[in-house]
């Protein structure tokens, strides 16, 4: 078998900052603007670009995400051969453990590659929210006969020190990287989205796995070693919406954009559409006595209250005198007759009683989110 | 039931005033309820009631059924153990007899039939709407050792729904006589479900081709002293579509929340193609009272009792009562309706009024713009 380019989706990280969002399931399972899930964005691009071989490395709680995945075939990911693998830690002839890092991760699935031959792999998250064409990319990644390329976006100053920073010469070379550092030289916040040369990957990776010292990760030890011994690495500059969403305030405030018409991110692009995986649900029902504006609202919903700037996943049942403001509600949520809830986010299944009220005042705590769950 | 062979009939509708919803489909994939087509109902009870093999028996109009049901894979029957058929209908466009239920039908589908490994057979429509569980009947079909086991309604209401005038007389729970015509002698009256034992349908399907008789009732009526008939009384929601009256009731039936509950609220879904749609977006000038809407749609305007389909456009200062919106009409700005229907993709401009009437309902066609 033979394929020009590999993806390998990293999905094993528990994403604790996510708070009781992750308690049962990996935060690429998280729901994300309602119907999708976070991984729908990296694997709906993956398909829009057509990349036809994804392997997810999955190791914290991966039932629904297992599940969720399938066999692909949501994300037209189901070419017979190729399409989507998902691939958990093993034990092999010698032995077995878990994934230790993000490098060890794909180390452990050499074997996997090979399979497949590529020329080149990339590296994705399952914790980002945005709409890229790897295609672009990878050309790119050719273009500049580069050894590895990071997809890398200007971020306010303001702002670079919260992020993994690269400096870069006029040709978009790749001359120093900061980790978070508090006085930023940067403004050019790496995405950690990679493209390798699968030949010179394999080779680093092999060395890494011997190195006792490494934590077997791209960040802190794969790329700066590339960097130490002068590899061609580039900056590709994307440009365009993405969120990173691994905490509560940042997962609240991207979902939030999708009801903001000024924010360059569209959901139903029709050519180049994101994909997920739905079983079939009723129509939602708005009754006599409801008032919704300024929604997202899916399907099997059931609405007597009023819903104010809120998104609401599948099965959501919002009783009478409810009013809801500025709330992300996941599947089969139901509120209570009289709840009002403002600035939360509801987890799926929760029954939030009769009259219950969890108000957070966005003024006052601008970072406080309240999480319930069920 | 998994020794059950499902069938659905076709109801084809040319000639009723529905007629301009139906240019490109047949009743059973008229769009319905905002993401369904009115087969699934009847797909899905089937399904719901543990048949696993189902023949579809279509009519001129082949592609809307199998562009809507694709493998069955939505309602389950794509797997190794489960099946669909789409099945070769009688039915021809300048065939305008109604019989009740058609045996050619049957005659040309007999080898489909013989060769299932089903001993009994399932009749339904695929204009019904309502959630059934044929397991009850298949309850009284088994205890009775019964032919045939006719589901039947006895509420006058539903009568009206129903043109298939078959009405029955029962002794206890076998049928002991059937009476055709508007005006029944008895207050129970078929309601277009039955379960036959398969050796008894082939035994007709063998008269019927002999004797030139095309209509199963006729038969099983002069068979009546020969074959065990029972009857099973179907209670709960039901309604039949046949004409735009029956479509438009049906659909606005759908905002009684009880009977909303009752067809969609249950641990026995049903099933359709999912699309992949967005969530619908409500604008800041929204205001939606007593309404259905499906996923995909943008909506900035006042809707009031209406159903909205998927990917429909709604502009502000828009205002639309009482109609049914298929999928992917886009209405402009400042836009009156009142009793409208609008098939698929239905463009209105901006300013535009058009108001009908309970009776009447100004229908737009696929694709119309104005």
């Amino acid at each position: 078998m033979k394929t020009e380019t590999v993806a390998m989706l990293l999905a094993g990280g528990q994403g604790s900052r996510l708070g009781s969002l992750t308690f049962n399931n990996a935060k690429p399972a998280v729901l994300f603007g309602g119907k999708y899930r976070i991984i729908d964005f990296p694997l709906s691009n993956a398909m829009n670009s057509e990349i036809d071989t994804v392997g997810v490395l999955t190791q914290y709680r991966p039932y629904i995400l297992n599940t969720y995945i399938s066999d692909g075939r949501a994300w037209g990911l189901d070419k017979p051969g190729y399409g989507v693998s998902i691939l958990p830690p093993y034990e092999g002839r010698k032995g077995g453990r878990w994934y230790e890092g993000t490098a060890d991760a794909i180390a452990q699935n050499i074997d996997f590659i090979d399979r497949y031959d590529p020329e080149y792999v990339l590296i994705l998250s399952g914790d980002h929210i945005y709409q890229m064409d790897y295609s672009e990319l990878i050309d790119y990644h050719k273009e500049k006969k580069a050894q590895l390329t990071i997809a890398v976006m200007t971020v306010p100053w303001d702002d670079a020190s919260r992020y993994g920073l690269v400096e870069v010469n006029d040709d978009y070379r790749i001359i120093a990287f900061q980790e978070k550092p508090e006085h930023p030289r940067s403004n050019l916040a790496s995405m950690g989205i990679y493209v390798f040369n699968w030949k010179e990957l394999r080779a680093e990776l092999l060395a890494d796995m011997e190195d006792d010292n490494s934590a077997h990760d791209f960040g802190m030890n794969l790329i700066p070693t590339m960097h130490a011994k002068s590899m061609r690495i580039f900056a590709y500059p994307f440009q365009g919406y993405w969120r990173d969403v691994g905490t509560v305030q940042s997962y609240f405030d991207a979902n939030m954009d999708l009801l903001d018409d000024s924010v360059d991110f569209n959901i139903n692009d029709k050519n180049a559409p994101f994909f997920s995986n739905n079983f079939s649900r009723s129509p939602q029902f708005i009754s006599n006595n409801a008032k919704v504006k300024d929604s997202l609202i899916c399907d099997g919903c059931v609405i007597f209250g009023e819903v104010e700037h809120s998104i609401l996943s599948q099965d959501i049942f919002v009783d009478k005198n409810v009013v809801l403001k500025n709330c992300i509600v996941h599947t089969g949520a139901e509120i209570g007759d009289g709840a009002v809830l403002e600035n939360c986010i509801i987890g799926s299944y929760a029954k939030v009683p009769k009259d219950a009220r969890y108000i957070a005042d966005e003024r006052d705590n601008p970072n406080e989110i309240i999480v319930l769950n069920s | 039931m998994r020794d059950t062979l499902g069938i659905i009939l076709p109801q084809v509708g040319d000639n009723s005033d529905l007629r301009p919803l139906l240019g490109h489909r047949t009743i059973g994939t008229l769009p319905f309820g905002g993401r369904y087509r009115l087969i699934d109902f009847s797909l899905s009870n089937l399904v719901n009631s543990g048949i696993t093999k189902v023949g579809i028996i279509g009519s001129h109009k082949y592609s809307s059924i199998v562009d809507h049901l694709g493998t069955g894979k939505e309602w389950l029957l794509s797997r190794k153990t489960n099946d669909l058929a789409i099945l070769t209908g009688s039915v021809n466009r300048k065939l305008d007899v109604n019989y009740t239920i058609n045996m050619l039908d049957f005659i040309l589908n007999k080898n489909f039939i013989k060769n299932s490994p089903a001993d009994k057979v399932v009749l339904t429509s695929s204009n019904l709407v309502t959630t059934f569980d044929f397991d009850e009947p298949a309850e009284v079909y088994n205890k009775n050792n019964a032919d045939v086991v006719l589901i039947y309604r006895s509420d006058k209401e539903s009568f009206k729904t129903i043109d298939t005038d078959v009405f029955l007389t029962l002794d206890g729970r076998r049928v002991s006589d059937l009476s055709f015509g508007e005006e029944g002698k008895t207050d129970h009256k078929y309601a277009d479900m039955m379960i036959i034992k398969k050796e008894v349908l082939l035994k007709l399907i063998d008269i019927a081709e002999l004797n030139e008789i095309n209509d199963l009732f006729s038969l099983i009526s002069e068979n009546l002293d020969t074959l065990r008939v029972y009857g099973y009384k179907h209670e709960g929601y039901f309604n039949r579509v046949f004409d735009i009256q029956k479509y438009y009731e049906a659909s606005i039936d759908l905002l009684n929340y009880d009977v909303l509950s009752q067809l969609f609220f249950t641990d026995r879904p049903v099933y359709t193609k999912t699309k992949d749609n967005h969530p619908t977006r409500y604008g800041e000038d929204a205001n939606i009272k007593d309404c259905i809407v499906a996923s995909g749609a943008y909506i900035d305007g006042t809707l009031e009792h209406s159903i909205v389909f998927r990917e429909c456009e709604v502009e502000k200062d828009t205002d639309i009562k009482n109609s049914i919106i298929m999928q992917k009409c886009k209405i402009g700005k400042n836009v009156k309706l009142d009793h409208v229907i609008f098939d698929k993709e239905v463009t209105v401009r901006d300013n535009t009024e058009l108001i009908g009437t309970y009776k009447n309902p100004i229908i737009l066609e696929k694709g119309e713009e104005i």
